[in-house]
């Protein structure tokens, strides 16, 4: 079986892993520190869900925090249950929420938000099976692939 | 700043259990690397002799020779665990010492290990096969999450 794996990177790869757990719930489950103390290399779980954390560590991995908020890729979280509470607890931690919590035409409720260094974040929970062809009239989209 | 590995998992059962089965059951969930044998002679079978603070880890060898990998620092059942973790060849002066933590999340146990003093092991010792410190540090904390995931498979 395949599996993904994001790694991002962060100015303050420490404090990023203080603030996915406050704000998300991620669990750290690996982290490597040198005998200064800088973090070489660190894993977070959500659930059966990895995410690595890291430092900008060459030339060209840098934070957006870096990079006047920019981002080339996002994170996407699925989670089970209660999209709303888990926004109001990254709203709590500190996360800029782009775009409350909205249903979707797909069916699922979802949020955006931006982390303590700018990284873009969506969240989303199903909340309603939608066949094709509802989604097809929603949109008026022609769609393939839809499971 | 001491160099540190950490590697943590969720497991399904008590912290009394899991510790239980950590210091008592150690012989049955142990997965020896040869990247970090204990002896020329390893892998024997692990076994803590003893409880409470001044047990011993040890690696039992085929020979039947006995292997002192650390003695227990702290023992706290259910909560806290440490103790030294030396392998044959290290010299005066080189010591590692490995904290476990087993907290109660719901139902859950979440297990912690941190291995501390890798420092005190310099670059060109035979324990760290010529890898990088990060690269090795690295590797050794796969093995710590390798380790957790074989105890969570035999608590299961």
């Amino acid at each position: 079986m395949a599996r993904l794996t994001s790694a991002l990177c962060y100015k303050d790869p420490k404090a990023a892993l203080k603030w996915l757990e406050a704000a998300f719930g991620f669990e750290l489950v690996l982290l490597i520190e040198d005998g200064e103390g800088n973090l070489a290399h660190s894993q977070m779980a959500l659930g059966e869900a990895h995410v690595m954390v890291g430092n900008e560590w060459s030339a060209d991995h840098a934070s957006p925090a870096s990079l006047g908020g920019k981002n080339t890729q996002t994170v996407h979280i699925h989670i089970e249950d209660d999209v709303d509470a888990h926004c109001q607890r990254a709203r709590a931690a500190g996360a800029e929420i782009l775009q409350e919590p909205t249903t979707q035409f797909y069916g699922d409720r979802s949020y955006r938000c931006r982390d303590l260094e700018g990284h873009i974040w969506t969240v989303g929970q199903t909340v309603k099976v939608v066949t094709r062809e509802e989604a097809e009239a929603a949109t008026g989209l022609k769609i393939q692939g839809w499971a | 700043m001491s160099a540190r590995i950490l590697a943590a998992l969720r497991i399904k059962a008590s912290p009394a259990r899991v510790f239980d089965a950590f210091v008592g059951e150690i012989g049955a969930w142990w997965r020896p690397n040869p990247l970090f044998s204990f002896t020329p002679r390893s892998p024997g079978v692990l076994a803590f002799e003893g409880e409470g603070e001044g047990a011993r880890l040890v690696e039992r060898l085929a020979s039947g020779k006995v292997f002192e990998i650390g003695h227990v620092r702290t023992w706290a059942r259910g909560e806290r665990l440490v103790f030294g973790w030396r392998q044959a060849a290290f010299a005066p002066g080189m010591d590692t010492e490995v904290e476990v933590t087993f907290e109660a999340v719901g139902e859950e146990t979440r297990v912690t290990v941190q291995h501390r003093g890798w420092e005190t092991v310099p670059a060109d010792h035979v324990a760290r096969h010529g890898f990088p410190d990060q690269l090795f540090l690295l590797r050794h904390g796969q093995w710590w999450t390798g380790l957790l995931e074989g105890l969570a498979a035999y608590v299961r």
